[in-house]
This record gives C-alpha cells, sequence and structure tokens, in this order.
C-alpha cells in the first residue's frame, strides 16, 4: 500500500501552549484515518501544519513520500476548522479562484455544489449563506477537482442534524470510493462511522492508534442482583467468565469475557444456588470508553 | 503568472472598495484635465496653461499626481489586510499556492497598478500638451518623457511600503493609519527636525516623493513673461535640493527590494489560520 502521509516527530508551541508534542502518525493510501481528541487536544494544529497554514516548531511531514510542496495540496480536498471563502463573491466565482489555483477547468464545480445542495444558490453571494450552507460549501470546495486525498477538520460542526447525516453520507460515499480520509473529530461516534483506522490525541500527544475495531472494541457489560450479591460477587471472580466485578447502587457490573453470553452468568449463578432477580445488557457507550482512554495519564 | 494574475482579477473587480478607490483616482486625474484649465481664467498675467504646455506638462503633471500614488497604496493595503480579515490566505494555501505565490500575487499586482498610473499619466499629460501648445514639434513633445520613469518607479515604490505595512500590521484600519501617518506626519516632521542635516534626504518616504521633484515654476512663467531682469532664484531659495537624481533613485530602489524582502520573510513565517 502506498503511503500517503507520514509524520515524525512533529511538535508545535504556541506561546506558552504545547500543541502537539512529538507526533508521528502513517496514513497509507485508502485509509479512512479517524484523528480523534477532545478541544485543545491538537487535531486543528496537525492538520493546518499539513496543509501548510502553520509552520511546525521542529519535526517533519511527507506527503506521498515526498518532501511537502504546495504543488501537493492541488491534489488534495481540504477544510481546515470553518472554511474561508470572499464574502463578496457568489459562490461560483469563489469555486473559480480555487479551480485556477488547482489548475483545472470550471467544469466539475456544477457537479460538487449539486452534492453539497448549493446548486440553487450559486449566484448568491458567499456572505448571503448561513452557517450550515458556508460549511458545505467548504466540503463542495475539497471535493472539487475529485482528489485522492480528503482531510478534514470537523467537517459536521456547525450543522443541524439533516446536515450532520448529509455530510457524512458524502463523506461515506467517498470512502467507499476508495478515497484517502483523514478526519479529525472530537465525536467519537462519527469517527466509529465513518473511519478504519484511528489516532487518539490527548494535549497533543498520541495515546494510541490503530484499526478502529481494535482500539474501540466494545466489551459485553450486564448488570445483575441476587439475594447475596456478595457471594455471587466471589464466586464470579474465581470463574473464568467476567473480566471486572463491580459493585454499583447494589448491583453487580459484569464486564464479560469475549464470547461469553449472559445466558452462562444466569446458569453459573443457578449451578451455585443463587438465584439471580435482576439482569440487564448494558451496552458500555463507546463515548464513556473513549472518556476514560483520554482520562489516563 | 498568469494564472496568479487572473486569481486576483476574479477577485479585485467583483471588489467594491477597489472599484470604487480606483473611480476616484481616475476622477482625481480627470481635475487635471478639466478643473485645471477652468480655474486658470480666475489668474490675471500668469497663465496656469502655460504649464499644460509641451515639455512642462509632464514635469508639472507628474508633480501635482505623485500623491495620487497614496491612493494606489491605500488600494494594496485594503486588499491585502483584506485577505488577512476574510482568512482567504489561508485558503488559497490549503489549496495549494506556495506563500511565495501569494506574495508574487501581489507584486503583480503592484506592477500592473503602476504600469496602469504610468500609462494613465502619459495620457493625461499627452492629451493636455497637444490642447495647450503653440508651437508642437516631436521634439519638444517628447523632451520630458523621462519623467514617466521616475513616476513608475515612484507608484512602485510607493505600493511596495503600502504591501509592507499590510503584512505587517494585518488590520486593515491600523495599516492604512499607519502607512497615512507615515506620509503625512512622521515623514515632514523628521525633515524639519533634520533640517540642518544631509541625513533627511536619505528618509525612505522623502527619496520616494524627491523622485518627481517641483518643476521650477519661476523659469515656466519668466519665459512667458519674459522679463529683462530674471529673479534670482537663489534669493528665493527655491534652488532645487536634495541628493543628486541618480543617487535618489538607487536609494528608492535600495528601499523597495528591502520592503519586499521583509514582506517575503513575513509571508514565509506568518501563520494563516
Amino acid at each position: 500500500m502506498k503511503e500517503i502521509l507520514s509524520i515524525q516527530g512533529l511538535s508545535k508551541s504556541y506561546k506558552n501552549v504545547r500543541a502537539i508534542r512529538n507526533l508521528d502518525l502513517k496514513i497509507t493510501e485508502g485509509e479512512a484515518y479517524g484523528i480523534l481528541g477532545p478541544n485543545g487536544s491538537g487535531k486543528t494544529t496537525t492538520l493546518s501544519i499539513v496543509t501548510g497554514i502553520i509552520r511546525q516548531d521542529s519535526g517533519f511531514f511527507k506527503w506521498f513520500s515526498e518532501e511537502p510542496k504546495a504543488s501537493q495540496r492541488r491534489s488534495i480536498g481540504s477544510l481546515i476548522e470553518t472554511p474561508h471563502f470572499y464574502p463578496y463573491l457568489n459562490l461560483e466565482k469563489n469555486l473559480r479562484i480555487i479551480c485556477d489555483i488547482k489548475g483545472m477547468p470550471y467544469g466539475d464545480i456544477g457537479r460538487v455544489l449539486e452534492t453539497s445542495h448549493l446548486a440553487e444558490r450559486k449566484r448568491s453571494r458567499y456572505s448571503t449563506l448561513s452557517l450550515g450552507m458556508k460549511q458545505r460549501l467548504g466540503v463542495a470546495a475539497a471535493l472539487l477537482g475529485d482528489p485522492k486525498v480528503l482531510v478534514l477538520d470537523e467537517p459536521t460542526n456547525g450543522l443541524d442534524p439533516e446536515g450532520i447525516s448529509e455530510v457524512r453520507e458524502i463523506v461515506l460515499q467517498q470512502v467507499h470510493l476508495g478515497k484517502t480520509l483523514i478526519l479529525a473529530s472530537h465525536i467519537l461516534s462519527e469517527v466509529e462511522k465513518i473511519c478504519s483506522h484511528v489516532a487518539i490525541l490527548k494535549k497533543g500527544e498520541l495515546l494510541a492508534d490503530g484499526p478502529v475495531k481494535e482500539l474501540l472494541a466494545e466489551d459485553e457489560i450486564i448488570e445483575i442482583s441476587c439475594d447475596n450479591n456478595e457471594a455471587l460477587r466471589q464466586k464470579l471472580m474465581g470463574s473464568s467468565l467476567v473480566k471486572e466485578v463491580e459493585t454499583e447502587n447494589g448491583l453487580l457490573v459484569l464486564t464479560l469475557n469475549e464470547k461469553v453470553m449472559p445466558a452462562e452468568v444466569n446458569a453459573f449463578a443457578f449451578t451455585n444456588k443463587l438465584v439471580i432477580h435482576h439482569m440487564l445488557s448494558r451496552k458500555r457507550s463507546l463515548e464513556s470508553q473513549f472518556l476514560e482512554l483520554v482520562k489516563e495519564e | 503568472m498568469r494564472r496568479l494574475l487572473h486569481i486576483e482579477q476574479v477577485k479585485l473587480l467583483n471588489y467594491n472598495p477597489f472599484r470604487i478607490t480606483l473611480g476616484i483616482y481616475f476622477l482625481a486625474f480627470s481635475l487635471g484635465l478639466f478643473i485645471y484649465p477652468a480655474i486658470d481664467k480666475e489668474i490675471p498675467v500668469i497663465s496656469l496653461s502655460d504649464l499644460f504646455r509641451f515639455p512642462d506638462v509632464w514635469l508639472f503633471l507628474t508633480w501635482i499626481t505623485e500623491p495620487y500614488n497614496i491612493l494606489l497604496a491605500l488600494i494594496i493595503i485594503m486588499i491585502t489586510t483584506k485577505e488577512f480579515n476574510n482568512h482567504t490566505f489561508k485558503t488559497q494555501i490549503i489549496f495549494g499556492l506556495s506563500r511565495t505565490e501569494l506574495l508574487l500575487q501581489k507584486l503583480l499586482l503592484v506592477v500592473v497598478l503602476s504600469l496602469f498610473a504610468t500609462l494613465l499619466l502619459g495620457i493625461t499629460s499627452l492629451t493636455l500638451g497637444l490642447i495647450y501648445s503653440y508651437k508642437l514639434t516631436f521634439k519638444i513633445a517628447m523632451e520630458n518623457t523621462w519623467i514617466l520613469g521616475r513616476y513608475l518607479v515612484s507608484s512602485f515604490a510607493y505600493m511596495s511600503m503600502g504591501l509592507l505595512v499590510a503584512l505587517l500590521i494585518k488590520n486593515t484600519a491600523l495599516s492604512l493609519l499607519t502607512f497615512l501617518a507615515m506620509r503625512v506626519f512622521v515623514d515632514p516632521v523628521l525633515f524639519l527636525i533634520l533640517r540642518e542635516q544631509e541625513v533627511r534626504w536619505y528618509l525612505p518616504m522623502r527619496t520616494t516623493t524627491q523622485l518627481t521633484p517641483v518643476p521650477n515654476l519661476i523659469e515656466i512663467f519668466e519665459r512667458k513673461i519674459n522679463s529683462a531682469e530674471s529673479i534670482d532664484e537663489s534669493a528665493l531659495d527655491i534652488l532645487p535640493e536634495g541628493l543628486p537624481a541618480w543617487l535618489n533613485i538607487m536609494l528608492v530602489l535600495l528601499y523597495t527590494s528591502l520592503a519586499i524582502w521583509f514582506s517575503h520573510l513575513l509571508m514565509q513565517r506568518r501563520r494563516f489560520t
């Protein structure tokens, strides 16, 4: 697989804040790569550096295994934070400027405006658009020229629920077409729905990276209760059924080992002469798992 | 090059403040064509129309239209700081322009506007000269046209300085104010403070205004009045002062190169978020 972007030892500080610290990332062709982290974790700084808008303090990065050059960015579609266009120009003219920068004909403008549902507004000035429309125009601009690589920084920011699902649909479509996607987001479900790989950032440092399935694996969690919770807890701890047992509001909360079914827990309790009178499956939300990952120092 | 200019053209021709300022610039120029000859009738003996004859018209119009270059510099400041305000430098970078190309884009515009200004001055001077001259020979008409070259350098220098101020300050109002203050306040005051010293002629703004010096009006009117006693110019203290022309031009070119070099350094280091 061809290497699209590799980042090595990248660091950047703003006055007193260290935005990113010694960051390493590698993204290969065809990956949908999510960069996940809470606000201020360095996602935008990272993407701003690789798209040339800010300079790193140290470290380096390569696009397509080559030293970074402005011309490489012409084959990348980017949306960094909020889109910015000339407020007094209409949408078509704004996109024409981008075509000129990329050195491509204007023929693709109609298609991307159609994709982002802005075709009717193509003669409107950019300043007259709503926030959500501006964001969609940003996505449209990124799609101009059908680039092989998309760099999107929080593309659903400021959109209403309908807009969010529309933009996600567009992005997913690109992923299915085999495009390489680099997506920064603080919304876990977004990364989970779209991405195949993920890097988790916290305070500018890489906490973990790898395939989404491995990193964000879901554990089966159930809560149970019987007449003698303490006895059941002891028994379960000694068994191979559970990873963890916690007591919560008079209930036992079990994290099951892989491939263990709740019915097996019930059977286990029964053979130990304990009758479970409450059992509820509680899927541990990814969100809390993500928060946990980020919380750890 | 053409690609960069084309991008700039799309941006500017649709930008109202640019169109309006350029309109004002045109109006100011047409003052020379219509208004000055009209007020002529008010003044006896000395006729302003003498100034519109070849070959004096070249020097005179260059001198009176020199301040219009300030307007051109203001245009450059306005459109450059607007790119910061609208964050459109950022957009242009992420879609594939280099930082050098961003600067080149503005410098190309500076070149185009200086050529345009010089052409406009040339056409205006030629028109007025043709209207007001009695004796018309090609030689007389073309005398003094060298001043157009200086005017070109002057416009280019003004706009380059404007560009540097805009890249340095980024804020539209503050940049405009700084540039105007430099031209109408800082430079004259420094010039006064340093009135005894030779160094006053080396001030950047002063060298630029000295490119298009005050024409020798006394001499022009003398020729007209044809008085027997010529006026002692040294007594009137209006003898052309300053550096030799070649040194002055070299200094302007040096300052302009420095301004462009600093602009380049700023452009390479700026954060365009």
